[in-house]
């Protein structure tokens, strides 16, 4: 450990902790910056985050430098802030200052640092600015503007670094410089959103998001992408019930500071128009709109009719508790143990690659094995529901499209559908019961490396959709089950208490990283 | 006053065969490198190169020995590297040296790279010098040929490749760390300091860059001692030092000086005073980055590190420049200006849009909508940019804005005041303002 002070306050770090990030931790907020970033090597360039140490003769930047013990760092320093004063000021004087019509405008590191570093009367005419391109459409997502570009160099060294794909460069010299793609390529990788995120003014911007909503009518909600087994780390950034978009969440256990673009898109079906927002029941052959009571009755009549359903089919898309009540239920109401599971194997796979995208699309196949849940592949599960008698269960998952036979399999049946969208097996369904989007309510997941991680609710249901739990407990307590829980914290005890993994876990503080459990943690598995 | 007997470096100079193997040898040539190799061994030429006290002649002026120093014990590969880019307005020795007498530089740039363990050895030529490009090649083929250097150099007792790097025209990569990105392939801009090249240089190893003139220095010390090179030049100063001189004097050019010697002298007795019907009005001492003197100021000094500190300005890197007193001081600095506006590599703030500004206040002012306002404000811009960037350009843009501005404020006033400016009167300056 290293001790030194900072403004007056003596602390101890690890050796080799970047100043800047002591600085951070003594002063309670970053240093004025524009080119450091925690996930990427250090450039240096925009000489922002200049401080005072006693000894050294000039002001020197936080984030090439090391804490060192007996250090004396002054942050506040009037020598400090004038020096933040004029690199600030050195940073406007070829920008356009198009606020009015920028994109980036709320959350635009200039105009933050101007609140603090701000001269407030220029000196320079805008007429005398070097102008440079505008609008450039530089990959499939990406929009550049090269005037109000700072030359931070974050984005180029994302590519050169991160994605290691090197699309970007800074082309030309001295105030001539600027961003651009290699000539012939496009910015284009599975990543290329993160130069956005990154980009501390309005130089790259989405082409999705631009212009969509000013930034200062979003609410952000923290949760986890539902994209794949990854569960990175996310934003989700709403207003009125409609999501805008999807923003990585730093967490350097799961995804340091970055998400693909791929998982952004998942926002989208949100509010697809295949959205489930009402009971539906067959009625003459077509599934026409009902209400709940309606709903209700048609579920003890088939579940009545056709007792016990022969087959449960839970999607690894669920939360944990989710699939734990429902696997509950099934059994409650008579499923034999070895009909109720995911499934079919199959679906849900990519490509992936060795970065953030997991080959498994679905966000929480793990919970499946930790609940001691089989999946069987399509064929298999077709198979399977073929040789069982009764109504057919199938929450969440797309078994008419995922399995072989599936069809085959369930002709002549009552298929049961709980989901949020339209999909093949809701449109071949007598019962389609509409429940909550994954941003729809609060949910735990198990990522691939077996990592608890928390999704949140960032909107409100649409229309008639039930919250999963609570229709799940329900339709327990319609059953006549006795363990019914009573509320999302009493379920999480009861599903803590049913895993093996999750033995005297409190799934109700998990830490901000998210939780592996010991048990994982030391290899052995998690099944009860 | 005999001043042939402090030509050190510029034995050769002028000699129309002076750039040949048999000339050079013919001198003595090799016969240095031969005994570090033979009979020194790296550690005591890096001691005699200590002792002799030369300093880098690129313009910082650090101890040549001690940079060596830097370079980790037992660090397994090492690069050497000859910066010859170059660039800086008024600096034009090491053209001489590379024109005249490359086999020096080579030999120097051969025992400097057996010093700190190097067996690869980078000289760097400024890509406007294409053909010392040429001429450097062929000597070093000849060095080759010679088997001095080589794999099996000297008959096996120590390898050296050499390779000849032309430059693509930037003057920011005469900054080591510049050179060093260029030379690997990256664009030519300096590299954030810590770590330092002896330390993690070229391809993440340890890297030493010299000047030209100051390798070229080595095989006379090796031949003569560490004792004979400090009987020239002061005690902090040691040695003598090439001079560019331009500028209407009588005898411009590339002189050679005992360091420590008064710049009266040098101006009197070297270049013999001003040409007819001329009046010295300032003298940029080092290079056009360093702080102007006025005439009077200039008479006071002496041509040494420490003289030159004293009096306000540097030595930089010997590019002298004699200004006369029909020269328009802000028509000067404009063309400073515009100099280091399009040089700045760009990646530090304070410096890409500081030099930019610095060049369109001097231009404003030249074309007479200058406002009285606009010196403070020159003053200001400096303010924001000396000291806070990676490498010294920023520094080298500003040492000159402020002197011209402090020594010779009434030309500015008179500017801002309203009155229009001289017609332009160098080739330079006319291009600048179309």
């Amino acid at each position: 450990m290293v001790k030194l002070t900072i403004d007056g306050r003596e602390l101890e770090f690890a050796a080799g902790t970047s100043l800047f990030e002591a600085c951070r931790v003594a002063r309670g907020e970053a240093l004025p910056h524009f080119c450091y970033h925690p996930d990427l090597s250090v450039a240096g360039v925009c000489r922002l985050c200049q401080v005072e140490v006693e000894g050294m003769p000039k002001l020197t930047i936080a984030c090439n430098t090391s804490v060192r013990e007996g250090m004396v760092v002054h942050t506040r320093s009037e020598r400090v802030r004038r020096a933040a004063q004029q690199i600030l000021e050195m940073h406007l004087i070829n920008h356009p200052v198009d606020c009015p019509i920028c994109d980036q405008a709320g959350e635009c590191g200039l105009q933050d640092q101007y609140m603090n570093y701000g001269l407030y009367e220029s000196e320079v005419s805008i007429s005398d600015k070097v102008n440079k391109a505008k609008v450039q459409v530089i990959g499939p997502r990406v929009v550049l503007d090269k005037e109000r570009c700072v030359l931070c160099s974050r984005c180029v060294r994302f590519c050169d670094e991160v994605t290691r794909t090197g699309e970007l460069g800074i082309f030309n010299r001295g105030d001539r410089a600027e961003i651009g793609v290699a000539p012939g390529r496009q910015l284009d990788n599975a990543y290329s959103l993160n130069t956005v995120d990154i980009c501390p003014v309005g130089a790259l911007t989405s082409l999705d998001f631009r212009f969509k909503k000013r930034v200062w009518l979003l609410r952000s909600t923290p949760s986890i992408c539902h994209g794949c087994a990854t569960g990175c780390n996310v934003r989700v950034d709403h207003e009125a019930g409609t999501v805008y978009r999807l923003k990585p969440r730093r967490n350097p256990a799961v995804n340091g500071s970055w998400m693909c673009d791929e998982g952004r898109d998942t926002y989208r079906e949100l509010h697809a128009a295949s959205r489930l927002s009402e009971p539906l029941l067959r009625r003459d052959g077509e599934l026409r709109a009902a209400t709940w009571p309606e709903a209700w009755a048609a579920l003890a009549g088939a579940a009545g009719r056709e007792l016990p359903p022969g087959a449960a089919v839970v999607s690894p898309r669920q939360s944990l508790e989710e699939i734990a009540l429902f696997a509950h239920l099934a059994a409650a109401l008579g499923v034999p143990a070895a009909a109720i599971g995911g499934g079919p194997r199959e679906a849900d796979r990519g490509e992936g690659d060795d970065l953030l995208r997991s080959a498994d699309l679905a966000p929480n196949r793990a919970a499946l094995g930790w609940l001691g849940l089989q999946e069987p592949a399509g064929a298999d599960l077709a198979a399977r529901v073929r040789a069982a008698k009764g109504a057919v269960l199938v929450y969440g998952a797309d078994p008419a499209a995922d399995a072989p036979g599936w069809r085959e399999a369930v002709a002549g049946r009552t298929v049961i559908h709980l989901g949020t969208h339209r999909n093949a097996t809701a449109e071949a369904a007598d019962i389609v019961i509409p429940l909550s989007a994954w941003a729809e309510r609060d949910g735990l997941f198990v990522n691939r490396q077996g990592r608890v991680q928390a999704s949140r609710r960032a909107i409100a249901r649409p229309g008639l959709a039930q919250e999963d739990w609570r229709f799940l407990a329900d339709w327990l307590a319609a059953a006549g089950a006795a363990e019914v829980p009573a509320s999302l914290p009493e379920l999480r005890r009861w599903v803590a208490g049913r895993v093996t993994a999750l033995a005297g876990v409190d799934l109700a503080v998990l830490p901000p990283e998210g939780l592996v459990p010991d048990a994982v943690a030391a290899g052995s598995g998690g099944e009860s | 006053m005999n001043q042939d007997q402090y030509r050190i470096l510029s034995k050769r100079f002028g000699r129309r065969d002076g750039h040949r193997l048999a000339a050079y040898e013919a001198d003595g040539g090799y016969r240095a490198l031969k005994r570090a190799v033979g009979q020194l061994g790296a550690a005591a030429v890096r001691e005699e190169v200590k002792a002799s006290g030369l300093r880098g002649r690129g313009g910082a002026g650090f101890p040549a020995g001690v940079k060596w120093g830097f370079v980790p014990q037992g660090a397994e590969t090492v690069y050497f590297m000859v910066n010859a880019d170059e660039s800086e307005p008024g600096t034009f020795k090491d053209r001489y040296l590379l024109d005249y007498d490359p086999h020096a530089v080579i030999e120097g740039s051969a025992i400097s790279s057996f010093a700190v363990g190097a067996k690869l050895c980078v000289i760097y030529i400024r890509g406007e010098f294409g053909w010392l490009v040429d001429r450097v090649q062929k000597a070093v083929d000849e060095a080759y040929a010679a088997g001095y250097l080589g794999p099996g150099a000297l008959g096996g007792a120590y390898e050296l490749e050499m390779i000849v790097h032309k430059g693509a025209g930037a003057y920011i990569c005469g900054e080591e760390t510049g050179l060093i990105n260029s030379v690997t392939g990256l664009k030519g801009q300096p590299s954030i300091k810590p770590p330092f090249p002896a330390v993690s240089g070229f391809l993440g190893q340890p890297t030493i860059v010299n000047n030209v003139e100051t390798v070229a220095a080595v095989p006379w010390i090796l031949e003569n001692g560490a004792a004979a090179y400090r009987a020239f030049g002061t005690e902090k100063s040691p040695g003598t030092k090439l001079f560019s001189v331009s500028g209407p004097v009588r005898r411009p050019g590339v002189h050679e000086i005992p360091l420590g010697l008064p710049f009266r002298e040098f101006f009197t007795d070297w270049l013999g005073g001003m040409a007819d019907g001329e009046e010295l009005k300032a003298v940029i001492m080092g290079g056009s980055s360093v702080p102007v003197l006025t005439a009077a100021e200039a008479m006071e000094t002496a041509l040494d590190y420490e003289s030159l500190a004293a009096a306000g300005t540097m030595l930089g890197s010997g590019g002298m420049i004699i200004i006369p007193q029909r020269c328009d001081m802000v028509e000067l600095i404009q063309v400073l200006m515009h100099f280091y506006w399009d040089e700045s590599c760009g990646q530090c703030t304070p410096c890409r849009e500081g030099t930019g500004w610095l060049h369109r206040i001097v231009k404003r002012l030249r074309g007479g909508e200058g406002a009285p306002e606009d010196l403070a404000l020159l003053e200001k811009v400096c303010d924001g940019m000396a000291g806070l960037t990676i490498c010294p350009l920023a520094d080298a843009a500003v040492m000159p804005m402020r002197s011209f501005l402090e020594r010779f404020r009434p030309e500015f006033e008179a500017l801002a005041a309203g009155r229009r400016e001289t017609e332009p009167d160098s080739r330079w300056a006319r291009e600048i303002r179309s």
